[in-house]
């Protein structure tokens, strides 16, 4: 099924959780602080990183950036806070998802399998996307500006190539939350997130941008 | 009523003006007639004088014509001459003479040899009746001072009209100062409404209006204390949350890992693990919506929102038909609400429709003036009119209509759905559907 890191401070949660994701058939490890899940990660990489954002030591969101610095594997929030606040800045970190404890763990499966699918998807429409200066390569698993790769993330890979499969046309963030996560139901800011974070990285000025549009109370869509 | 303090000080502005002004207008009134009748009075006596020599001068004897001599005296039309000669009244004119327009008072102080003048009222006009005793008699001048009463007449009026148009002008000018000293309340109420808001970091400068500094100070002392109760409320709410949460991840993960191993255990095990997992599920369900109840005071945030894709989202989630929904012509697609909240509001509403009302029969969205309009419609037996407003209170729950298993909600349901509507200054009430069932209609502004 494939391999779970859990990165999770309390005892009690740290041990249930492993139980019950072995019982859904992965292999988990866990560790109870972000520098041990760090080492852990480098030595063993696993498919999919649980987190929690409350640490001791360094917390879960600077533990997230550093995962990031090194790697696009999957990584899911797994905290107690279920602020707004908290929810975004763990995505803007880089987190591909956020669940608020208590999570049901046939729902933590379900993601993780919506995670994995994402991962071995299907063969992309297109090969090549050009928007002006942006380039989308499907195929090649790659996003230029003007000549250069940028790097993005699994999800923010999939989300680029999912709006530029429909070029000019809007997506709403209930499509965008099926085709990219595979959430039949979610939550949009994953969406709203995951766009702000491809603008600072394909856009010039994020705060205007020209490729990566809102459609006001619609969606998003890719432009030229 | 009470009267408010701008109209009170503009109203003592304006009395006060007008007690001023009167008293000045009496004043000049006053001086103005004894002035204006002293003159014409030494006037009038100078011109009898002079009367009084031409008469002496053409009456010598006891033989002249006492009237030729009176008429030739150029006297005008406001004088009118007398003789009072021998016990008998003469006139300018050969009518019965007019000697009763004298007063007696006069007559006798002019008998004893002394000049005089007194006023009188003849035919109800002012005059003034000036006698000087001369050789030949009494000569009187009855002197009309009716063109000088009417000159004070018109002094009087326009006094009068200057007194009444001061206190006017002391009126407006009350009007206009208090709005002026007012004006730093003004930016109290702007601040307090900013607060109401949910702009806590409103704040009022102290140096902006030395004269109001206490009260600015005050005020920033309160909202201080505001804020930070709230932000203590809410940390406390974040760390129930956290507290409460964390236990209920080891349970829920823990239930799940033994109740996979049901079917080895005994049916009593069995049955218990059944009760634990049910109820652990319900707890959770408890806590998500006590946190959101002790939240729901913040104010909505709100973007824009296609609401008939959210209508049909929660619909597909929860298992139900999409043509639930209905949207009346003229109803925009996007509505600036808070969509996550509005969304549980619709999920709540749903919720107990299915739980309370035989299913929900249809979600209707449309416009009632300026406000957006949401209607959830049932199929169930409706609700009592005594308990339309109850259902809204905390814990309060219906009769399930199709209780399965006991599978009963939180009772927050509904509490949710009126704080979620108040939060965007809108509400919520509860209905009938014409041909039974219950209507539950939230109006947004």
């Amino acid at each position: 099924m494939g391999s779970v890191l859990l990165i999770e401070d309390d005892d009690r949660i740290r041990l249930s959780l492993t139980m019950a994701l072995e019982d859904e058939g992965y292999t988990a490890h866990a560790v109870a602080t972000a520098e041990e899940g760090l080492v852990a990660q480098r030595s063993n990489p696993a498919d999919t990183v649980l987190v929690d954002l409350m640490l001791p030591g360094m917390d879960g969101f600077e533990c997230i950036r550093q995962l990031r610095r090194v790697d696009d594997v999957p990584i899911i929030v797994v905290s107690a806070r279920d602020d707004t606040h908290d929810i975004v800045a763990g995505l803007e970190a880089g987190a591909d998802d956020y669940i608020v404890k208590p999570v049901a763990v046939k729902e933590l499966a379900a993601r993780l399998r919506a995670l994995r699918r994402r991962a071995r998807a299907a063969a992309p429409a297109v090969t090549v996307a050009a928007f002006g200066d942006l380039e989308v390569l499907p195929e090649a698993g790659e996003v230029r500006l003007r000549g250069e790769p940028v790097a993005v993330t699994r999800t923010e890979f999939r989300l680029l190539c999912e709006l530029a499969e429909h070029p000019g046309q809007v997506l709403s963030r209930q499509q965008l939350l099926q085709r990219v996560w595979g959430y039949e139901i979610g939550d949009e800011r994953l969406v709203d997130v995951h766009v702000g974070r491809l603008r600072h990285k394909i856009e010039e000025t994020p705060g205007a941008p020209r490729h990566l549009v809102t459609v006001r109370g619609l969606g998003y869509k890719l432009q030229r | 009523m009470r009267v408010g303090l701008r109209t009170r000080v503009s109203a003592a502005f304006a009395v006060g003006a007008l007690v001023l002004s009167a008293c000045v207008s009496m004043v000049s009134y006053e001086l103005a007639r004894s002035t204006l009748f002293s003159e014409r009075e030494r006037t009038a006596v100078r011109a009898t004088y002079f009367d009084a020599a031409v008469v002496d001068a053409g009456l010598p004897d006891r033989t002249a014509d006492v009237g030729e001599v009176l008429r030739s005296l150029d006297t005008g039309v406001d004088r009118h001459v007398l003789l009072h000669r021998d016990g008998r009244w003469y006139s300018p004119n050969a009518g019965p003479a007019a000697g009763f327009a004298v007063p007696t008072g006069l007559q006798e102080l002019t008998a004893g040899g002394t000049a005089g003048a007194q006023r009188i009222r003849l035919d109800g006009q002012a005059a003034l009746v000036v006698g000087i005793p001369v050789r030949s008699g009494i000569f009187y001048e009855v002197v009309s001072l009716s063109e000088l009463d009417r000159t004070l007449q018109l002094l009087g009026l326009v006094l009068a009209a200057v007194a009444i148009m001061v206190a006017g002008a002391g009126a407006a000018v009350g009007w206009y100062v208090t709005r002026h000293a007012l004006r730093p309340l003004t930016a109290v109420a702007a601040a307090a409404r900013n607060i109401a808001d949910g702009d806590l970091d409103t704040r009022l400068d102290p140096d902006a209006e030395p004269d109001l500094a206490a009260l600015s100070v005050s005020f920033n002392h309160m909202a201080d204390q505001l804020a930070r109760r709230i932000e203590r409320d809410r940390r406390f709410a974040a760390d129930v949350s956290h507290e409460l949460r964390s236990p209920l991840q080891t349970l829920s993960a823990a239930v799940s890992v033994v109740d996979r191993r049901r079917d080895g255990m005994d049916p009593k095990a069995a049955a218990a693990v059944g009760l634990i997992s049910e109820e652990v599920g319900r707890f959770q369900d408890l806590v998500d919506d006590l946190l959101e109840l002790a939240r729901s005071d913040r104010p909505a945030d709100r973007e824009p929102t296609d609401l008939r894709g959210l209508v049909a989202r929660v619909c597909r989630a929860r298992g139900l038909p999409e043509d639930l929904l209905e949207v009346e012509p003229g109803t925009p697609e996007v509505w600036p609400v808070d969509r996550r909240r509005i969304e549980q509001a619709l999920r709540n509403l749903l919720d107990n429709a299915v739980r309370y009302g035989g299913g929900p029969v249809a979600v209707r969205l449309g416009r009632a003036g300026e406000r957006h309009v949401i209607e959830v419609d049932d199929a169930g037996p409706g609700i009592a009119e005594e308990n339309r407003t109850v259902i809204f209170d905390r814990f309060v729950r219906g009769p399930a209509a199709n209780a399965r298993g006991g599978g009963d909600g939180t009772g927050l349901g509904l509490s949710i759905v009126a704080r979620h509507a108040a939060a965007h200054g809108g509400t919520v009430t509860a209905g009938e559907r014409p041909g039974g069932g219950a209507r539950f209609r939230v109006e947004l502004p």
